[in-house]
Order: structure tokens, then sequence, then C-alpha cells
């Protein structure tokens, strides 16, 4: 059976090299034009834990690590059975198992309806034998795989020399070696019993990149030269690579002793006329909140990153949930205004990071970006043109506005102006000198607790909420515009989304999705004229208490349309056919 | 040319604002403010290359005073947010200025993370030995005994010693004065100014509401200053034995070692970092495609 779109699931403990195996195999199909995706899940420990990964190839455009594992690569049933809850098998499920891994029969954690198609393999004595080392039973099992199912052969062997290239070329044989064993045991050894047989054709080698390293990406290229954060699952990749590259350009990362400190630092670089950012996760941000109260009555740009994480509290670090929209819209005292985004795939958060400094920038205001560990952890393959176009950019380079020498002869920092934005200096600028306070203030920036201008300066710094909902204002928008079922999600619930509803449209099943990038100050124009045709919304989020679906219903009239709200916890993202299924209840 | 003295071109007035100051009569804090008018008077520091950070507390009004930059920011960040003005924009003076309470207690986490860093930065802890913003609790520098009314039957906590604190923590800057004194305070803020690295200045300065005037008298009659002729600032263990001394202050520059500071270390790590050939943003993107 010929497929052109493939879902490979694999599980072992951390020595097993299972993410390796992944990575290889997402950056083989990437080097060959396909689309991919590659999501990693792991135990709690910190090495050595059971790990595991999925890998999604395809053809055709995809926009979800995919339902249902086709392909299952075992090295030891104990360590699958812990991901069994978060990877569901097709049915018939192909089977690549260790040969020494005995579980008997009745213990392997597989569902009794679910058909079983092995293939056993001795990866660890092969590896031992071809390779020298038993270390390499995962490139056997990468063999294995590419030759039964017609993977990119050529590309893994790229992929292999690549990773091993800072080694030695001995490393890079070995596991070259490895990989051959496996391809030449299948071609002596295995009789092909299962159908699948991935077919593709080749194209222009594609981007893979995962969210965390794409945001820390956007944010050098929006000219971000200063990076304040605290190590925190799953968003400490985006500090890592901004203490590789910021300095390269100029720039300064700071790791702070705590995130009290991290948006501290930020606030303190960008007072001192720098881009700014941190990264954080859920109890980073709880830290931070009331500091976001502080960037935005003293109007100092900043930009923050969350990349969600299940909570409250500790919760499940290494895995997804969107539950941190409330924090985000309302956390921190006060009446205190900020924009937040969502990044909706990983080329999209190259997009947002842009967008963030652009507007934090123009409007001198905090930044919130909700990305989550779906996002920010998982490798997804983009055009080569997705960031930047072809040599033409769409994106602003967005600095605050400085004062003119006319307005530095009489300068007021905090001056009462139509859009709420006064012209902002920093530290340095001759005849631009001013307090900066997180104390109410006049337009001098002296301390104030007149009431009278408490109110003028509240409504000052909210004024500029109605031009960033003007200029800002983004929200994807899937299937006919005349559909009288709606759907709505945010962030990277946009993929199943997107996906169900194209697959319910090409069913015959009217349906239309809405994906906001902003999320504050929220679209409602926008949403007003999607929500006018219909006569059902359904809500869908990644959060228990359904926190999306109950600040929608702050913002629109839904009148006497049936609402319905699809919510859950999260830990595993969504599925497309678990959304296809809600959407389709809402045709019965 | 013929030799032309040069020109003392700002004068005190130049770092002072048109706010009057909220501070009670008799506060020691208008010592301190104008004490560092002196200072940077002395340095002839242009205002627009001075940031002042505060937290919050009386002493924290300071940048409302002065007509350098300045940022009245939240409690017991003084230390975070001055660190990231330095290393953004690494010419600027940066002067941060705050009580006991939001250094030695909100903002105590921060404070051996500025030191281990050596910030180049100066840090003016205006110690009163109680919180006068919130009108007269229990501060972390208040004596065993001490009534306040937070700590009603008299308190039973250990106090912080703030120079013995900095000098253990490895502060290459540590410094007390009196703001009785604004001369030897001003010297003492320009040594500090002057120093590479983090400076700390312990400034003792009363509270005459909450404290009364024998606060005053006591830090004033217990005041002894030191110079470099019978204290040597090199000296770690010699200044540990004038910081020991728990009923009287030694005032002067206690201790000084000259280390790199953090800006200049980062510099380093800047220039290693541009040794390998440095791509255009855009080329990055080439390390992603397989």
């Amino acid at each position: 059976m010929k497929s052109h779109d493939l879902v490979i699931g694999l599980a072992g403990s951390g020595g097993d090299g299972v993410i390796t195996v992944g990575e290889l195999l997402v950056k083989a199909a990437a080097g060959e034009g396909l689309h991919s995706f590659m999501l990693k899940s792991f135990g709690p420990q910190i090495r050595g834990g059971e790990s595991s990964c999925r890998v999604r190839m395809s053809e055709k455009q995809i926009f979800s690590h995919g339902d249902r594992v086709q392909v299952l690569g075992v090295f030891s049933w104990k360590d699958f059975k812990r991901f069994r809850g978060e990877m569901s098998l097709a049915n018939p499920v192909v089977i690549v198992q260790d040969s020494a891994d005995k579980t008997p029969e009745e213990d392997i954690p597989v569902d009794k309806e679910v058909k079983r198609i092995t293939y056993e393999v001795p990866l660890g004595e092969l590896a031992k034998e071809k390779a020298g080392t038993g270390l390499a039973k995962n490139i056997v099992m990468l063999g294995v795989l590419s030759e039964l199912f017609n993977l990119p052969k050529d590309g893994v062997r790229t992929a292999i020399a690549k990773r091993f290239k800072k080694k030695s070329q001995e490393v890079i044989d070995s596991n070259l070696a490895g990989f051959d064993a496996g391809v030449e045991y299948v071609q002596n050894e295995l009789e092909k019993i299962d159908e699948i047989d991935f077919t593709y054709t080749p194209t222009e080698p594609k981007v893979v990149m995962e969210g965390n390293e794409t945001f820390a990406y956007g944010a050098l290229y929006a000219g971000c030269r200063f990076f304040g954060g605290y190590p925190i699952t799953p968003s400490s990749e985006v500090m890592e690579w901004m203490s590789r590259e910021l300095p390269r350009y100029g720039g300064t990362m700071v790791q702070a002793e705590d995130e009290l400190a991290a948006i501290g630092l930020i606030i303190g670089a960008s007072f001192a006329g720098e881009k700014s950012m941190t990264s954080t996760s859920g109890p980073g941000l709880s830290l931070m909140s009331e500091q976001i109260g502080l960037a935005s009555i003293s109007e100092i740009p900043i930009v923050i990153l969350d990349v969600q994480r299940g909570g409250p509290s500790t919760g499940i670090p290494t895995k997804t949930e969107q539950s941190d929209l409330n924090q985000a819209l309302y956390g921190t005292h006060g009446d205190a205004n900020r924009v937040v985004l969502a990044p909706a795939d990983v080329a999209d958060c190259f997009d947002v990071a842009l967008q963030a400094f652009h507007i934090s920038e123009k409007y001198q205001i905090p930044v919130i970006v909700l990305s989550d560990q779906y996002i920010g952890q998982r490798k997804e393959t983009f055009d080569q043109n997705a960031l930047f176009g072809n040599g033409q950019s769409h994106h602003k380079f967005t600095r605050r506005t400085l004062p003119t020498d006319e307005e530095l002869k009489d300068y007021k920092r905090f001056r009462y102006t139509e859009t709420g934005v006064s012209p902002m200096t920093y530290p340095g600028i001759k005849k631009g000198m001013y307090q900066a306070a997180g104390i109410e203030h006049n337009e001098l920036g002296a301390p104030s607790s007149d009431v009278d201008v408490h109110a003028k300066m509240t409504e000052k710094r909210f004024r500029k909420d109605k031009y960033i909902a003007k200029e800002l204002n983004f929200v994807r928008f899937y299937g006919p515009e005349d559909a009288e079922v709606g759907v709505v999600g945010w962030g990277s619930s946009k993929g199943a989304i997107k996906e169900a509803v194209m697959r319910l449209n090409d069913e015959g099943y009217s349906v239309r999705a809405a994906v906001p990038q902003v999320l504050a100050p929220f679209p409602q124009e926008k949403f007003e004229t999607w929500l006018e045709p219909l006569k059902k919304v359904l809500v869908v989020e990644l959060s228990y208490t359904a926190q999306f679906f109950k600040y929608l219903k702050g913002f629109l009239r839904f009148g006497d349309r049936e609402l319905h709200s699809y919510a859950r916890s999260g830990g595993s993202p969504f599925n497309v056919q678990e959304i296809y299924e809600q959407i389709k209840q809402e045709f019965e | 040319m013929a030799e032309v003295a040069e020109q003392v071109k700002h004068k005190l007035t130049d770092y002072k604002s048109d706010i009057a100051p909220i501070w009670c009569p008799g506060c020691g804090d208008f010592g301190v403010v104008n004490a560092i008018y002196r200072s940077l008077a002395e340095l002839q520091l242009e205002p627009e290359n001075v940031a002042i950070i505060s937290g919050i507390g009386c002493s924290s009004r300071l940048p409302g005073y002065m007509s350098t930059y300045g940022f009245n920011t939240v409690h017991g960040r003084i230390l975070p947010i001055a660190t990231g003005v330095k290393m953004a924009n690494p010419k600027i003076t940066v002067i941060g200025a705050g009580g006991d309470g939001d250094g030695f207690s909100i903002g105590m986490g921060h404070i051996p993370h500025a030191v281990r860093r050596n910030v180049d930065m100066t840090y003016i802890v205006m110690d009163n030995e109680i919180y006068g913003l919130t009108k007269g609790q229990l501060s972390p520098t208040a004596h065993q005994g001490d009534i306040t009314k937070t700590s009603i039957y008299g308190s039973v906590e250990t106090p912080i010693k703030p120079v013995k604190f900095m000098l253990g923590i490895g502060a290459t800057f540590v410094a007390r004065t009196y703001a009785g004194n604004p001369k030897h305070m001003a010297d003492i803020i320009t040594k500090g100014i002057q120093h590479k690295g983090f400076a700390f200045i312990d400034a003792l300065s009363s509270c005459r509401t909450f404290k009364g005037v024998d606060q005053n008298t006591y830090m004033r009659k217990n005041t002894y200053y030191v110079t470099e002729e019978d204290h040597d600032p090199s000296d770690k263990d010699a200044a540990l034995k004038l910081a020991n001394d728990s009923d009287r202050f030694a005032a002067g520059v206690l201790y000084q070692e000259e280390a790199a500071s953090y800006d200049a270390l980062y510099a380093n790590v800047q220039a290693k970092s541009q040794k390998t050939e440095v791509p255009q943003i855009q080329e990055l993107l080439h390390r992603y495609i397989p």
C-alpha cells in the first residue's frame, strides 16, 4: 500500500537513543523536502529515564503530529507502557521490536483489539557486531525502519554524518555501519508482512526548527539585544539559544537569580534603551506578575515569552497545556494593560516574535507571548522562504519614538497624547532626563497621588489599546464563510483544528474555524463578522476550567446561538480525530 | 596657550530637581541626597549619563529629587533593574538608592548576586533601622529588643549587620558613612562611583519621626572615622574587625579590592563569541536546513 503520510512512534529508555532516531528521521525527511513533525516526550528523570518520540512525515502539508502511530519502534515494552496514554496506535499497527525484549504476550501493553504486525530484530546484537558497540542499536533500528518502509535512506545517511561530524570519522563510520546493518537485515532476513510503502517525490529541502529556537531567532532578528531569564522547563532552550547568539551580535544575556530578577533585568535594560525580553513558563510568569504592572505603568517596552506547561504549581513541567491564559490576561494587581499574543505553530513563533517587539516598542507596553511545550519543543518543517519571504520582508523593525529637539526643550516623558504614546528617551540622551516610576506620576514623571492625575494617566495608558487593536488583529480562518457551525481555539490548537476542519469540509460539512494570533486586545470586529452567520459555536482548549471559553463570553454577544465548550486538561496535545469528532457532534 | 583653570561646568544644583522632598524635617535622607549632588558635581558627571534606581520606602523617593535619569521601581528590585541598566548601557553611571527594608528584607535575595557579578554600580542603603514609609514597623536591621508597631513586646530577631554581611559575601567595595556628615558622605560616594565594580555604602540615616532625635544622637556619637592612615582598606581581616564592633560605627572605606566588573567580563564574552565569523542574521537559517 502506497503511503504518503506516515506516523512513526518510538519508545525506550534514555540510553536507547530514541530521540536521536527521531531527529535523524526528521532531518532526513526535511532534506528530501517532506513535511515533518516530531514530538518528544520524557519521563521525569534527568538522565536515563524513559523517553518517546513520534515523527510524522508527509508529502503534502501537515499541521499536526498525526493521530495514530502506524509504525512503532520498541526497545522495551516496559518503557512504552509509560507513554501508552499519549500514543494511540493505528489498527493494524506495525511493530519493530528488539528481540532482546522478552515481554510475554499477555504483558504487552497494547489493546487486544489492535492487530499487531511484528518484526523482531536483534538490534543490540547487530549493533555490537557491525557498529562495534551496543549503543548503536538505535541506529540499527533506524536502518530497519528505513528499509522496511522505504524512508529516505540517503537523507538519513547525510543526517548521521552531520550529527557526528564534531566527533570523529570513526564514530560516523560506526554509525553508518550500524545503519547499513539494519538495512541489510531487512533485505536478507525479513519477509515483508505489512503493507506500508512510503513514497514521495523529493523537492527542495525544508527548514527544521523547534518553536523555542524559532522565537529566539525571531527576537534576535527583531533587534532584541538583551535577554534576562531563569531556567525553567519547557522554555530553557530560548535562553540557551540567546546565550550562544546574543553576544555574537553585540547583545547581552544575563542568567538571573530568579524570575523576579529576570523581569527586573529586562525592565532595566529596556529603560536604558535596549530591546529586551525574557522567557519563562507558568511558575516563572507568576513570579513576574508584580513587575508586569511596573512595565505597564512606567510604559517600558518588554517582551515576555511564556512556554506553557501543565499547571498549577509544578504541575507537569514536560508536557503541554493552555492554562496560563488567565494569568497572561489578568496577572498583576491594578488596572495594567498589556498585549497577549499566541503563536500557532513553529514558523509562526518567528512572526509573533517580530510582532511582539514591534508592538511593545511602538506602544511602550509589555507584551506577553503564550507559546506552549507542544510548539516550543517540537520539531517542525517549513519552507525556506517561510520566515523571510522571497527576499522581501514584510516585517516591521520598530524602535520606540524619541522626542524631537523641539520636544526636548520642554520634555514631558508622559505627555498626554492622542494615541497615549509619549516620546521616550533613555539614559545618555541630553535634556531627556526623567524619572520613570511604578508610583503614579504626572506628565513629567513626578509622583502624584492626585485622583484626577491617576484617572487621566490610566486613561492615557489604556488609550493605546484602541490603536493596537487596529493594527494587530490577525485571525486565522478556515472553512467556508457561510458556514453555520463555527469552531474557535487559540495557539497550538490551530494544527488539530485546521486539519479537522479541512477533513470535515472535504466530507461536505460546512464548518468555519477561527484562531486568533492576538488575544489581547481582543480582535472584536473580526470575531463579530465571523460569528454573524453561525448558529452553533464550539470553543476548544487545553484548559480544564475553560479559561478561553469564559474569556470569549466576556467579549462576544452570542445571542441565541448554541454555545459549547470542549475543554480538557493538557498533557497531550489535541488529536485531529478528537477535534473532528467534537465538531461532528455539532451536526447531530 | 596659556593655562586656563578648568571651569566648573556643573554646579551642585544642576543635579537637583524642582520637586520638594516628602521627607519629614530632620530626616537623614536629606543629608544623603545632598551628598549625592555634591559627589556628582565633584565628579562633574553629565546629568544625562547618570541613572539612579530606587525601590520602595522613604529613601527610595530619592530619584525624584534628582535631575538625572531616575527610576523609582517596586519594592526590593533595585539591584536586578540597576544591573539591567548597566549591562544594556555600560557607559551610564548607575546608582542604587534604597532603604534597609528594601535591601535587606524584600530585596535580600538579589544582593549576593549583584555582589558576585561585581556589577559596576554604587549601592547606597539608607539605614534607619525602621520602616518609615509604612509608619513604624520592624526592620531587618533593628536591634533585638526594639519596640516597633509590629514588635510591641520587643524584637526577638537578630539584626542583619549590613557591613559585616557585605564583607562576608565578597563585595569588592564596602564603606560606611553618616548622613549627618554630608561632606564625608559625598567623599565616600565619590569613591564608590570611582570603584570599578559593586560598591556598597552603608549610609546611617536616622528617622526623626519613628526613632526620635535620640537615634541621630546615637549615630553621631558612635560614628568614628577611619582613613587610609589608620586602616588599610585592602586588609579584609581588619575590615571585618571594624565591622564586628557592634557598639560603634567605623565610617570610611572599610574594604576595597580590584576585580573585573561584570560589564568588562561580559565584553570579553562578546569578543570570544565573535572570534569565529558572525554571519548575517538571515544566514543563521541555513543551520536548520539539512
